[in-house]
C-alpha cells in the first residue's frame, strides 16, 4: 500500500485547542492498520511546497493575532492549494484554517482580514469579544455516506454565512452561528469545522472517512480499511452522547 | 457614600459570621453592585500593596512573600484563602478596615487573578506587581490569552512602581517594555537546570517576538516556552537580570541565587523559579538574608500539590495540574524518578476547570517510561484514557474507572509507586478519596 502524505500547515501557529491531537489519531490509526503515513509541516518561510502531492492538508485554529500572521501567508499559497484541491487533495480545516478559506474574516473591530477565497462563505465576528460561541457540541453529518454523529467543543466568536453545504446539522451546540442548524462546511475532498476536542479523538469514523480517502486517492481498484480495536473510543462517544442529548 | 458602602459591607461580613458562613466572596459581590463595580475603590490604603500574578504559582509566591514580611515583625493583610478576584480582595479589606475604610497594616500582600490586576489596581496604588509566567489556562473561561496580556500591558504603560517579571517567559518579560519611563523593571532569570533542552518539549505560546514578529531564539528550554529566549532582529530578550538563579541541582535539591545558596523543600524547576521570585522581592524590600533563608527552606505545600500519601505501604503522590504545563511537569517529575510507577489521572470538565478537555493533547504522554498501568477517573475518564491510548499507550493497560474511590481502590490494588494527576475541581475530591482509602485500609498522610 502506498504512503499516505499529509501536510500540518502553520502547526507552530494553530494549535490553540490541542488541534495537533488530529494529527496524532490520524498516525495512530494509520500504525494500528501498517499504513505507513508520513505528516510534513509546513509554516512561514519553509519552502514553497507541492501542494497536489499530498493526500490531505490540515489547518487547525489559532489566537486571532496569530490568524492575521498566516493570512498573508496562506495567500502566497493560494495558487498551489487551488490546484491540489482541483486534484483531489483532501482540505481538512479546523476553527481558523475553516475561516480563512473563505472570502474574509471581519474581526470585532470591522477589519477585514483576506481569505483565500476558495470557498464562497465568509464570516464575522461579533462587535464584542465577549459574544463567543463556548461548549459541547454534538452534529450529525452524512459526508461518509451515512448519519453519523460527531461529538465536539466549539470555541468561536466568529459567525460564518453563506453556506450551501454544511458539514452536519447541529443536534447541540450551536454551529457556524450562534443557535443556527448548520455547523462547518463538506465537500467530498473538504472538511470544514468548528469542533475542536481535538475533533478526530471522539470520532473514529470520520478519521477512517479520511484515511481511507486519502488510501484511494489515484488507485484504480477500491482498498477498503481492516477494522480497529475502538472500545474505549466508542464508551467516550456514548459518554457524551448520552450526556447531552438525553435530556 | 463611600463610609455607607463599607458600613454596609461590614454588616454582611458579620451577618455571614453568625451564620457561620465563609465571607471570603459574598459580601465583594454585594458592594460591587452597589459601587457600581469599583469594589475596592471605597478603601484608604497607605502602606505599600505587592500583588503577584500570572497562571502557575501565585498562591506559593504570594504565601513565601507574606511569609518575608511576617517573620520580619510585620503585620501583613494576604488573601490566604485565593479569593483574588476583585470581589474576594473586596471582602478581604472589608474584614480587615475600619468604618472610614482604613486599612491598617505595614504590607498588603495580594494573589490577583491575571485577568483583575487592571480593575484592581486602578482603584488601589499598587507599589510592586510580580508577574511569573502566562501560560494556556482554561482558554474557554478566560478567552485568548494574547487578550489577557493586552490588559495587564495597558496596566504597565502607565503604571511607575516595581515590575518583578520573569525574564525568561516572553509572555512576561515583554510588560518590561509597556511604559519605558518606568526605571523600576526588573527581571529573574535561571540557568540551566540538568533537564533543559534544546528543543522546545511541549506546546506553548509565544514562539514569536511580541514587538517585531520575528521567530524568537532559545539558548535552551527550560519547561515549556520557558527557558533564555532572544530576538535576533529587534533584541527583546537582552536584559541585565535582578537577580539569576545558578547552580541548580534537583536531586538534592539546592539552587545559588546572587551568591547565596538555598536548599528548597520541593524538587522541581518550576518552584525554582517561584522561590527566585520570593528572593527578588526580598533583595528589593531589604529583607534580612536569615529570614529570607527561612522561609526559601522551608517552603511547601499541600492541598494537592505535590502531596504524598501512604495507600498501606504504598506511596502515591497527587499533583494539581489544571492545564498542560503542570501536567507536562508531573509526567517529568515522574519520568525522572527510577523504578516502575503507576498513574492515576483524573479528568473534570466542570465550569471551574473549563469545560473544554482539548488541553490534554497538549500533554506529552510519549514521555512515558516505565509506567506499568493507567487508571483514569472523573467526569471525562474515558477522554484521557483514549488520549493517552492515541499517544501510543498499551490500551491493555488502561483502567477507566470514572468512581473515584474505585479509582483509587484499583490504583492500590497492585504494589508499587503511585502518582496521581487530578486537575482543578478533581483535587479535592480526590484527596477525599485517598483519604477514605486510608481510613479503610490502613496507611496515613
Amino acid at each position: 500500500m502506498k504512503t499516505i502524505k499529509i501536510l500540518h500547515m502553520y502547526a507552530d501557529m494553530l494549535d490553540l485547542y490541542g488541534d495537533s491531537g488530529n494529527m496524532e489519531v490520524l498516525q495512530f490509526r494509520c500504525k494500528k492498520r501498517g499504513i505507513d503515513c508520513q505528516v510534513d509541516k509546513y509554516s512561514i518561510d519553509s519552502e514553497m511546497p507541492d501542494f497536489s502531492s499530498y493526500d490531505l492538508v490540515y489547518i487547525g485554529g489559532g489566537a486571532d493575532l496569530e490568524q492575521q500572521h498566516i493570512s498573508e501567508d496562506l495567500l502566497k499559497c493560494r495558487d498551489g492549494i487551488i490546484k491540489a484541491y482541483k486534484n483531489g487533495t483532501f482540505l481538512f480545516l479546523i476553527c481558523g484554517g475553516y475561516q480563512l478559506m473563505g472570502k474574509y474574516y471581519r474581526d470585532a473591530d470591522g477589519n477585514d482580514i483576506k481569505g483565500l477565497g476558495l470557498f464562497d462563505y465568509f464570516t464575522v465576528a461579533p462587535n464584542s469579544r465577549r459574544k463567543r460561541c463556548i461548549g459541547n457540541i454534538v452534529i450529525e453529518t452524512k459526508i461518509t455516506g451515512k448519519p453519523v454523529k460527531v461529538v465536539g467543543f466549539e470555541n468561536h466568536g466568529g459567525q460564518t454565512q453563506g453556506i450551501k453545504t454544511p458539514f452536519g446539522k447541529v443536534l447541540f451546540g450551536n454551529g457556524n452561528c450562534s443557535k443556527s442548524e448548520a455547523e462547518g462546511y463538506c465537500e467530498k475532498n473538504v472538511i470544514a469545522t468548528y469542533l475542536h476536542g481535538p475533533c478526530l479523538s471522539k470520532n473514529p469514523e470520520l478519521s477512517d472517512y479520511m484515511i481511507e480517502y486519502c488510501v484511494n486517492r489515484g488507485e484504480s481498484e477500491h482498498i477498503a480499511l481492516e477494522p480497529i480495536d475502538d472500545t474505549l473510543e466508542k464508551e467516550c462517544r456514548q459518554v457524551m452522547l448520552d450526556r447531552l442529548l438525553k435530556k | 457614600m463611600k463610609r455607607l458602602l463599607i458600613i454596609i459591607g461590614k454588616i454582611i461580613v458579620k451577618v455571614l459570621r453568625l451564620m457561620h458562613r465563609n465571607a471570603g466572596n459574598l459580601p465583594g459581590i454585594i458592594l460591587w453592585h452597589l459601587s457600581r463595580h469599583k469594589a475596592v475603590s471605597m478603601f484608604k490604603v497607605d502602606c505599600p500593596i505587592i500583588a503577584v500574578t500570572g497562571t502557575n504559582g501565585k498562591t506559593s509566591v504570594t504565601n513565601c512573600i507574606a511569609q518575608l514580611f511576617e517573620r520580619s515583625g510585620k503585620k501583613i493583610i494576604i488573601n490566604k484563602e485565593g479569593n483574588n478576584l476583585d470581589t474576594g480582595i473586596c471582602s478581604l479589606l472589608l474584614r480587615h478596615c475600619d468604618m472610614s475604610g482604613k486599612v491598617k497594616a505595614d504590607y498588603l500582600i495580594l494573589e490577583t487573578d491575571e485577568s483583575h490586576v487592571p480593575v484592581v489596581y486602578s482603584q488601589l496604588k499598587l507599589d510592586t506587581l510580580v508577574v511569573l509566567n502566562f501560560f494556556r489556562d482554561q482558554l474557554d473561561r478566560n478567552g485568548e490569552m494574547e487578550t489577557l496580556i493586552q490588559k495587564i500591558n495597558g496596566f504597565c504603560k502607565t503604571f511607575e512602581g516595581n515590575l518583578i517579571l520573569n525574564g525568561d517567559d516572553p509572555n512576561t518579560a515583554r510588560l518590561g517594555r509597556a511604559n519605558p519611563k518606568n526605571k523600576n523593571v526588573k527581571y529573574f532569570h535561571a540557568e540551566p537546570y540538568a533537564f533543559a533542552t534544546q528543543k522546545i518539549f511541549e506546546a506553548s505560546e509565544g514562539r514569536f517576538c511580541p514587538f517585531c514578529g520575528e521567530a524568537l531564539e532559545y539558548d535552551y528550554y527550560q519547561y515549556s516556552h520557558i527557558g533564555k529566549f532572544i530576538c535576533k532582529k529587534c533584541g527583546f530578550g537582552n536584559y541585565e537580570p535582578y537577580i539569576t538563579a545558578k547552580d541548580i541541582d534537583l536531586d538534592k535539591p539546592v539552587f545559588t541565587a546572587d551568591g547565596h545558596t538555598y536548599s528548597p523543600k520541593l524538587n522541581s524547576i518550576y518552584n525554582v523559579y517561584n522561590m527566585t521570585a520570593v528572593a527578588a522581592a526580598a533583595k528589593l524590600y531589604g529583607i534580612d538574608q536569615k529570614v529570607t533563608d527561612g522561609v526559601i527552606n522551608s517552603y511547601t505545600v499541600k492541598n494537592g500539590r505535590m502531596e504524598n500519601f501512604m495507600l498501606g505501604d504504598r506511596k502515591a503522590t497527587l499533583n494539581l495540574a489544571k492545564n498542560p504545563v503542570g501536567a507536562n511537569m508531573t509526567l517529568r517529575v515522574m519520568n525522572e524518578m527510577q523504578g516502575e510507577k503507576e498513574l492515576l489521572f483524573v479528568l473534570n470538565d466542570n465550569v471551574a476547570d473549563g469545560l473544554d478537555v482539548s488541553w490534554i493533547y497538549d500533554i506529552n504522554f510519549s514521555i512515558f517510561e516505565r509506567v506499568t498501568r493507567v487508571v483514569t477517573s472523573g467526569t471525562r475518564a474515558y477522554d484521557i484514557a483514549v488520549r493517552i491510548k492515541t499517544a501510543g499507550y498499551d490500551p491493555a493497560k488502561i483502567v477507566v474507572r470514572p468512581d473515584l474511590d474505585e479509582a483509587v481502590e484499583e490504583l492500590a490494588r497492585t504494589e508499587g509507586r503511585k502518582f496521581v494527576i487530578a486537575n482543578y475541581t478533581a483535587v479535592q475530591p480526590t484527596r477525599s478519596a485517598l483519604k477514605r482509602y486510608i481510613t479503610k485500609h490502613g496507611g496515613n498522610k
